[in-house]
């Protein structure tokens, strides 16, 4: 049944942001002095496709390097990062229905589709229980147009913890600022950082009182409810010691958080969070949703007028349209890989353990079979993948086939992810990790 | 279960004894005073080792050096515990154990394992739902063997966590107004029956959809912008029982979402559509909204349009945040009005004091608006909304230490058997005036309330649905080319809509035959009506021949070519009439979707309704509308026939013979079935070239068919379907093998070849045995627990309530409702005495 390891994954699972094990201050930073390698992963999934011709060098028809080639206008931000970076194209995605979005199905590996409920996890909530524990193993942040942030500030399309169990996203910047840095907050922020403290403290004490006189049977699994809120609110506290800690790396806020003039605003200050969640070392994994993986969206911060499901239906290549959204995905990969640079972790620095995983959740495009989904890695996750490369695959192994290997890689011990052995006959031709990607 | 009550042991043990002066007395739960030394390892000396020794032992099973129950031998001794229990070993043919001394060996395993186990996770697999059949069928129905003496029955006293259907259908209640029973229609979702799963088979919480009067674009832009919270509960299980009180806890993630839920609601409660629309949004003038929309809005809450009449419930919630000032008055009516809304109950001052310090507290550090939502969402995690509570704290134990639920407890108890929202008037007066105490007053207030159809009671369409499975197949992922093989679309969601659309149909059938409430389930499995939609006209029709789908397209392409000729000859004759004039446009070629697959039936009757989620994917949601028709005679008889069913229970690529015949076994003949062992890889040779029935002949392997042949000739009747239910005659070109057996079902009328699953369902339809195997599954629903031998007399009244009176659900109902299993908890000393300290 239940046991505490299991409930602390399920409470990882629901909240886009889990709560994990007591850790000392010190446990929370990425130490040089640790023993055990703190790594990250970020899952970037910008909706609506991504077109293979937005990111391939011209003339690259055959895997090579990628030294001499010159990146496309839509990814050019990334020319000075092309040593990281391994453009994959060729891996595919039929099993997964992602025409109009394969919603769960694309970072699950199953069939997804609007109104389906999550048939299993998928691979960013699994990579967040293996890799290097940290507070919250798990933050999920989606960007969409202000009204749909505003009206529905947590969504959950994209992530699961299991069948039936979807991870929730984070949309208003001033919810999440709240639940990461309330305790050094000040204004408006402390205030309701602390009525909900003094409400959820209230709750665990009434949940614990309505436990006492339960039978002995039912101890053990009532007991995992009120550890539930002594979690929710030991995390607060934890996060409170921490604060000195925290101040370091929590952005500033200014008024695009309560006055946002755009959506671009709170897409900017969301990735300024995701990536203080990260540089401070509260988690180790970060999915960043563009379009919060339906077909709607809108970035009319960036010049864009049109919005929503037109935006698929125009061709990617040459589109300024489209150019201007991949440009300002690659800003936003470069400010990552920029900050995570800049803080040094080991012998090197937090963005040397960290890989970034840049793909749609649409495959290549919004009507699409799913017979190529491109993907773009950053980083080499120490050591782990290839990097500086473009490969080409023949479209006959299946993007679960990444995410096995984004687990070898992890240290797990496995040949598949969410695929059968009767669906890989028909959907696999290989087995275990992509060779062409792992060093 | 019972191992709790040891003062109930020593008393029954006393009185025992006394009876049964020098024999040994066993009662079931009793705890045994034997040791492994003492008992075990002679019952396993005499009875197993002499197969399962150290040299070339039956199965690569060694018994002869297995000490007593440790945590590195558990798995060995578990799989002991279920082939003894299950009779499975000692074989047929070697002397078998006392009936007695088997069920203590059996006890001993549980207890040693409970006990061995009790820091490692525990061991409960006894209290499994799929473990029910493990207690002797022969030994609950028929005459117990002398040295068994029961002692009267009773449930642990315990508390059940809500379903995930129930919470979502419990928190609609507050924002959505549901349409009243109507009579003339029946079948049409009204108020009190559940929130159903949507177009996709998610199960979520709809705000404002009863008042959209307009949006731009689409079904999926539709569904994008109205605003609805998903399920946050979790729910694991997909076969049989879904909630045991055991099962499930709420974590700390869910409870955090479920605050945010309740900000949510709250602010819906106040505000209505203005909490998730702007201001101008909100008006009949439909045009005036359109002029406002700028451009493609498509997907966006700006592009929906609210009517101005106020659809949802107003509560002291919507008083409490209209007014400016706060009052105590308002605040404290609120708290109740929520309190109640919310467990079902309403709070005890003291609780009522608490959240309204709370909210208090919260309205002065936020002020009026957010403080009250802040506040109030506090009561969305109390216990009781979380949890329904069987505590049974108040009473005298009688001289078996059992205690009759009462009042509040009782009353929620008997709501929760059949409703999902709060008791109505007539129950709760009965509670709050102290009638709710006895089993008369149960039996009244069932009846009451099975008598009246405009109480819904959707938690025995529920049962249904957990009995036969037939609620999966829209979960069921299809390979599309398999998909298509059958015959059906497989057309971007077509399929697993029509799967939905059957489960609601499948749905209705039950609840007609619940209706007439005679021969429940005979009529359940051999009847020859069917609820369908127009697509069911393919599901329910037969697959082609490749002859017959060549024959269909060249029909197809003649007709065509026909049409075509026809349509040059009339322009020609046009152009003759009017010479030198531009002839007009020609006709658009008719849309002709013919498919050859599949003869169609011609399923017509008088129309009716599914009770199918509300409008919530705007023009793409579910519709109600259905016939009520006859199946083709000769090829289905009864919802095992249906699509529905079929279909939960097949896989990506083919039908699945040994889930159906798992089913058969466990629910119809009340079989049990051990846990694979972990070294099995189960796996059928993928052989597109072979059929189904020939790839299962690697369960057919000695170590593998002991267990398989309770199964695989149970479930391969079934293969005249294919694995979208479309009735066949020819697999793989050739005539399709329907044979199947039934061997050791319990009942030798029963057993013997069948040449097809009509002839077998025919079969089982008949036998008394099988009436009781779905007693028994009714037991574990409504009582919350797999059945032990104590509850002998419990079934066999509900049983013969059940036979007595024609085969009626409602008599069987109001026997387990009106049962010692359910009126009754027993409490541990040690929570009695934690209970009591926490009273003083």
């Amino acid at each position: 049944m239940l046991n505490r390891r299991t409930m602390l994954r399920h409470m990882a699972a629901g909240a886009g942001a889990a709560f994990s094990l007591p850790l000392l201050p010190n446990q929370l930073m990425a130490s040089p002095t640790s023993n055990s390698t703190p790594k990250r992963i970020i899952f970037f999934l910008q909706n609506q496709g991504f077109d293979p011709l937005t990111c391939i060098p011209d003339g690259m028809t055959t895997s090579g390097s990628l030294a001499k080639a010159n990146l496309p206008e839509p990814i050019s931000a990334l020319e000075p990062y092309k040593e990281r970076l391994h453009i994959i194209n060729g891996l595919h995605g039929v099993h997964t229905s992602p025409s109009h979005s394969a919603f769960f199905g694309a970072l699950g590996g199953y069939r997804g589709g609007d109104g389906v409920p999550p048939s299993a996890s998928t691979i960013d909530y699994e990579l967040s229980k293996v890799l290097p524990e940290t507070l919250l193993p798990h933050l999920c942040i989606g960007m969409d147009s202000i009204e749909n942030m505003t009206t529905k500030p947590t969504l959950a399309t994209l992530s699961a913890s299991g069948a039936g169990q979807p991870i929730f996203m984070y949309s208003n910047p001033n919810h999440l600022y709240q639940m990461l840095y309330g305790g050094i907050s000040s204004g408006d922020i402390r205030r309701q950082h602390e009525a909900r403290s003094n409400v959820l403290n209230q709750v665990e004490q009434f949940a614990f009182n309505k436990g006492r006189a339960l039978p002995a049977a039912d101890k053990q699994r009532y007991g995992q409810y009120v550890q539930g809120f002594k979690d929710v609110n030991g995390l607060r506290d934890r996060l409170d010691t921490v604060a000195d800690h925290l101040r370091k790396f929590a952005p500033k806020v200014d008024e695009r958080y309560t006055k946002p003039q755009f959506e671009t605003d709170w897409h900017d200050v969301l990735l300024d969070l995701g990536i203080s969640a990260l540089t401070s070392g509260i988690t180790n994994t970060l999915t960043i949703a563009s379009g919060r993986g339906e077909i709607f969206g809108a970035w009319k911060g960036l010049g864009i007028q049109q919005q929503g499901h037109n935006l698929g239906h125009m061709d990617q290549p040459d589109n300024p349209i489209w150019v201007k959204i991949r440009q300002y995905n690659s800003r936003m990969l470069v400010k990552i890989m920029e900050t995570l640079e800049s803080v040094p972790e080991g012998s090197g620095t937090m963005m040397d353990h960290t890989l970034i995983v840049y793909t749609s959740n649409n495959a290549d495009k919004q009507h699409t079979s799913g017979a190529n989904w491109p993907v773009m890695l950053l980083g080499n996750f120490d050591g782990a993948f290839k990097t500086g490369c473009f490969t080409q695959l023949q479209g006959k192994r299946p993007i679960n086939s990444l995410y096995t290997s984004l687990l070898r890689a992890s240290g797990v011990d496995c040949d598949r992810f969410n695929m059968s052995e009767q669906l890989a006959k028909k959907f696999d031709d290989g087995n275990g990790p992509l060779k062409e990607v792992l060093a | 279960m019972t191992s709790q009550v040891p003062l109930v042991v020593a008393i029954v043990l006393s009185g025992s004894l006394l009876a049964e002066a020098g024999g040994e007395v066993y009662t079931p739960g009793q705890k045994l005073n034997k040791d492994f030394d003492g008992f075990a390892r002679p019952f396993l000396v005499q009875h197993c080792v002499d197969c399962h020794g150290d040299t070339d032992p039956e199965g690569n099973l060694s018994l002869h050096d297995l000490g007593p129950v440790d945590e590195v031998n558990s798995g060995t001794w578990k799989s002991v515990w279920a082939q003894v229990t299950l009779k499975e070993m000692p074989p047929k043919d070697m002397d078998q154990p006392e009936v007695v001394q088997r069920l203590q060996f059996s006890d001993w395993i549980v207890g040693e394992l409970k006990r061995v186990m009790h820091d490692k996770g525990g061991f409960h697999a006894h209290l499994d739902p799929n473990k029910g059949n493990f207690v002797d069928h022969e030994l609950l129905f028929g005459k117990l063997p002398e040295g068994i003496q029961l002692v009267p029955t009773s449930s642990p006293a315990r508390i059940w966590r809500v379903t995930p259907q129930e919470h979502i259908t419990r928190l609609n209640e507050l924002i959505n107004r549901e349409k009243e029973f109507d009579p003339e229609k029946p079948g049409l979702r009204t108020h009190g029956d559940v929130v159903p799963t949507n177009h996709g088979g998610e199960l979520k919480l709809y705000f404002g959809t009863d008042r959209i009067i307009k949006w731009q674009g689409g079904t999926v832009a539709y569904a994008t912008a109205v605003k609805s919270v998903p399920a946050v509960l979790s729910s694991h299980r997909d076969h049989g029982l879904e909630n045991y009180p055991d099962f499930y806890t709420v974590n700390s993630a869910e409870a955090t979402q479920i605050m945010g839920i309740a900000n949510d609601i709250i602010r819906y409660m106040a505000e209505g559509p203005l909490s998730i629309a702007e201001p101008y949004q909100i008006s009949d003038d439909i045009r005036s909204v359109m002029d406002r929309w700028d451009g493609d809005i498509r997907g966006l809450p700006t592009s929906l349009v609210y009517s101005t009449q106020v659809m949802r419930p107003l509560t002291p919630v919507y008083d409490l945040m209209k007014e400016e000032e706060v009052t105590d008055e308002r605040l404290r009516a609120a708290v109740d009005y929520l309190f109640e809304a919310l467990t079902f109950r309403p709070p005890q001052q003291w609780e009522s004091d608490q959240y309204l310090g709370i909210v208090k507290q919260s309205i002065d550090k936020l002020g009026k608006e957010d403080g009250a939502v802040l506040g109030l969402s506090s009561i969305f995690l109390d216990r009781d909304a979380l949890f329904r509570p069987e505590l049974a704290q108040k009473g005298e134990p009688d001289q078996y230490g059992r205690v009759v639920l009462q009042d509040w407890e009782l009353g929620l108890a008997v709501n929760h058997a059949l409703r999902y929202i709060k008791p109505d008037e007539t129950l709760r007066k009965a509670i709050v005036e102290g009638r709710m105490r006895t089993r008369e007053d149960v039996k009244r207030e069932v009846e009451r309330m099975l008598a009246d159809d405009s109480i819904r009671k959707p938690r025995i369409l529920r049962f249904f649905r957990d009995y036969f499975d037939y609620d999966l197949g829209g979960y069921i992922c299809k390979d599309g080319k398999a998909l298509a093989d059958t015959g059906v679309s497989n057309r971007g969601q077509a399929h697993y809509r029509a799967m939905f659309d059957g489960t609601a149909s499948t749905d209705r059938l039950v609840e007609l035959i619940l209706a007439e409430d005679k021969d429940v389930l005979k009529r359940l499995l051999t009847t020859d009506q069917v609820v369908a939609t127009e697509r069911d006209n393919i599901y329910f029709g037969t697959r082609r021949t490749r002859e017959e789908v060549r024959a269909s397209m060249a029909a197809a392409k003649k007709a065509e070519e026909e049409r075509k000729a026809k349509e040059a000859a009339e322009l020609e004759a046009w152009k003759k009439a009017n010479p030198g004039k531009k002839p007009p446009k020609p006709k658009k070629k008719p849309r002709v979707d013919i498919n050859h697959k599949v003869t169609p039936v011609d399923l017509t009757g008088p129309p009716i309704y599914a009770r199918v989620s509300r409008r919530s994917f705007g023009r793409g949601s579910m519709q109600p509308e259905r016939v009520l028709a006859k199946a083709p005679e000769g090829q289905r008889l009864g919802i095992l026939t249906h699509p529905s069913w079929l279909v939960s229970h097949s896989d990506a690529m083919d039908n699945h013979a040994i889930r159906r015949g798992r089913w058969i076994r466990e629910r119809l003949l009340g079989g049990g079935i051990p846990d694979v062992p972990i070294t099995v890889d189960a796996m059928l040779p993928d052989e597109p070239e072979h059929t189904l029935r020939e790839r299962m002949r690697v369960t057919r392997e000695t170590y593998c068919w002991s267990c398989h042949k309770k199964m695989d000739p149970l479930g391969l009747p079934f293969e005249m379907y294919n694995h979208s239910g479309i009735y066949r005659e020819l697999e793989l070109e050739k005539p399709v093998d329907t044979t199947g057996k039934i061997i050791d079902s319990g009942d030798p009328s029963l057993d013997g070849k069948v040449a097809n699953a009509l002839e077998m369902i025919e079969k089982l339809a008949e036998s008394e045995r099988v009436e009781q195997v779905f007693v028994r599954h009714a037991f574990r629903f409504w009582i919350g627990r797999n059945e032990t031998l104590n509850d002998a007399p419990v079934l066999q009244d509900a049983y013969r309530a059940y036979k007595e009176n024609g085969g009626s659900m409602n008599a069987m109902l109001l026997s387990l409702l009106t049962s010692d299993a359910f009126l009754y908890r027993t409490r541990t000393e040690q929570a009695l005495a934690e209970s009591n300290a926490a009273k003083n």
